[in-house]
């Protein structure tokens, strides 16, 4: 398997505004538009902002560096990336984990993406605004429609098999380059109508008034900690993957670190000015989750100037946020698969789609299996990647090589030796916190249950798996044995 | 509602960490990509570590001379000093007596 010759040079983005888009279209997803914003309100509007950032700059930020540094340092995908550092042996597996938690994810997100192009189309109908509409009943009858939402489900899968077919530059980058300056500029104009209307400062102050005393509870800070993990994709394989295509003398540290971390959260910033001045406005309670975007929300549009338009910039902004963030999920497995078989660039992209469309029909059908597998792989599935990732930079390459190899050479900025007790200590014991803190709070509960499935069976799986195929090749010494920093 | 000094302080102080850092990392790295670019049109290579980067791997080479990754550590380092001493323009910033003192390991 993993002894198929090169096939081709392999690809490179053609541009540095490519890369950074290609890390911030990757990042930004349905979490930073409907979850952010109300969290950030629920829990202290500022307070908690700040408390957020700190952590961005803490742990989201170093992480995302040595994420992309490994694969620039490798040039490989995951599977190819955790040979590179503990040779051919079983341990190559943890590598296959980072790939199922990313199938298993993208499984449930092609049908969410469904559901944003459904509105998305319906607003450019001007559904929204026309007389007698009724959100929530529109709403539920489209989730009771299994025809639909496979069908959608389908659509998002056949779109993004079509992107990736054409390649890194002339179909992932080419998009990105568009759809999240797109994005940007539709809640840029969203926020403008927002704050123009009467009563939009009781929204800024849900978001932006500060209650200090929140920064006391251990709540505000688990909250953000969770925030500043998941929203940025740290460790799931997909800053590794973009990093590895990029070119000789790229940085690492200013664009793959600051700039994606930052930047991205910058649009869950945007997200908030954009949404809750509007909601405030028209006097309706902020909500979470898929009822802020598809039922309160639709309920302001009828009640602004203008409001058909507004629709359109939000949803459309809305699919092309989530859309970009399936594209390059799906690309960690198109990726590491082409890599590692004997299979074309075509025939992988065919084949990851066709099995994740496969996996997703559940999920399209019913929304309870969906918040299930959201559930199990948002809480141990993605922080099991993530340990999977860390834990090898950390502890088997070693984040002083990493830093002197790879993250300081072509940098934008120094990165000091601050940095290596961060990714190799305080990065891995915060997930292994997040993980244990979420199994105390489900204790006994059926997610719980699939969360420990999930956390014992995938590096078992992934072990049993690269013993055997690992085993097929002569053997050979690990490239980076040890990691004594 | 009027908006409190302290909303208002706030969202300011927002606006400016998320907006004024991502902006500023922008600009910054797209500006050093301008940079690269042209000094790449001008020479076929060019160097890759800064001073301090470059006396930092310096270090490590010679505290780890045993590292199963020093003999790539020792490349990087020696094609690092090898274009600065052949190539007229640099990207970071070395002066002509920093370059002077620099020996291949």
């Amino acid at each position: 398997m993993a002894d198929t010759p090169a096939k081709t040079a392999r690809a490179e983005w053609g541009t540095r505004f490519g890369f950074l888009m290609a890390m911030i279209g990757a990042m930004v997803g349905a979490g930073n538009i409907w979850r952010f914003p109300y969290i950030a309100g629920n829990n202290g509007g500022g307070a908690f902002i700040l408390a957020y950032l700190a952590l961005l700059f803490l742990l989201a930020v170093p992480g995302l560096m040595a994420e992309v540094a490994l694969g620039r340092y490798t040039g490989k995908g995951v599977i190819g990336a955790f040979r590179e550092v503990v040779g051919r042996s079983g341990l190559v597996g943890f590598g296959v984990v980072v790939l199922l938690v990313n199938v298993a994810l993208m499984s449930y997100y092609s049908p969410v993406i469904g559901w944003t192009l459904y509105y998305a189309i319906h607003s450019l109908l001007f559904t929204f605004t026309s007389a007698g509409f009724q959100p929530e009943a529109f709403w539920t009858a489209f989730l009771d429609n299994p025809v639909l939402t496979i069908g959608l489900h389908t659509v998002v899968m056949g779109t993004i098999a079509a992107v990736l077919a054409l390649g890194i530059r002339r179909g992932v980058e080419r998009l990105v380059v568009y759809a999240v300056p797109a994005l940007v500029f539709s809640l840029v104009v969203m926020t403008i109508r927002g704050l123009t209307l009467p009563g939009a400062s009781d929204g800024i102050a849900f978001i932006f008034g500060v209650q200090w005393e929140f920064l006391a509870r251990s709540e505000t800070w688990i909250t953000a900690l969770g925030q500043a993990l998941f929203s940025t994709g740290l460790g799931w394989g997909i800053a590794l993957t973009i990093g590895s295509y990029l070119r000789e003398y790229d940085d690492v540290p200013l664009g793959g670190g600051v700039f994606t971390a930052i930047g991205e959260s910058s649009i869950g910033v945007l997200a908030a000015l954009a949404i809750f001045p509007v909601v405030f406005a028209v006097g309706l309670e902020p909500d979470v989750g898929a009822n802020l975007a598809f039922i309160s929300l639709v309920q302001v549009f009828p009640e602004i100037p203008f409001g058909g338009l507004v629709a359109i910039l939000f949803f459309v902004g809305f699919f092309l946020a989530t859309l970009t963030s399936g594209l390059l999920i799906t690309e960690v497995s198109v990726t590491t698969i082409s890599e590692e078989t004997r299979l074309d660039r075509t025939q992988t992209v065919l084949g990851v789609c066709g099995a994740i469309w496969l996996l997703g029909i559940p999920s399209a059908y019913s929304v309870t299996i969906l918040n299930y597998l959201d559930f199990v792989f948002g809480n141990w599935g993605l922080p099991l990647a993530t340990l999977a990732i860390i834990g090898v930079i950390g502890w088997v390459l070693g984040p002083q090589r990493l830093r002197l190899l790879t993250v300081n050479r072509n940098a934008g900025i120094y990165v000091g030796h601050w940095w290596n007790p961060v990714v190799k200590y305080v990065i891995p014991a915060v997930m292994l916190f997040i993980v244990a803190y979420f199994a105390y709070d489900n204790f006994g509960s059926p997610e719980m249950i699939g969360g420990m499935l999930v956390l014992v069976l995938f590096p078992i799986i992934g072990y049993a798996l690269m013993s055997i195929l690992e085993g097929r090749a002569p053997p050979e010494a690990a490239e980076v044995p040890g990691g004594d920093d | 509602m009027a908006l409190s000094a302290g909303v208002l302080g706030m969202l300011a102080f927002i606006l400016l960490a998320f907006y004024g850092v991502a902006g500023w990392a922008l600009v910054r790295t797209l500006r050093q990509e301008s940079r690269k670019a042209e000094i790449l049109e001008e020479q076929d290579r060019m160097d890759t570590y800064s001073p301090k980067a470059l006396a930092e791997l310096r270090d490590w080479i010679e505290d780890n001379p045993d590292d199963p990754l020093v003999d790539e550590a020792r490349r990087r380092y020696n094609e690092c000093v090898d274009t600065l001493e052949t190539t007229d323009r640099h990207f970071y910033d070395w002066s002509d007596r920093e370059i002077d003192r620099l020996e291949q390991i």
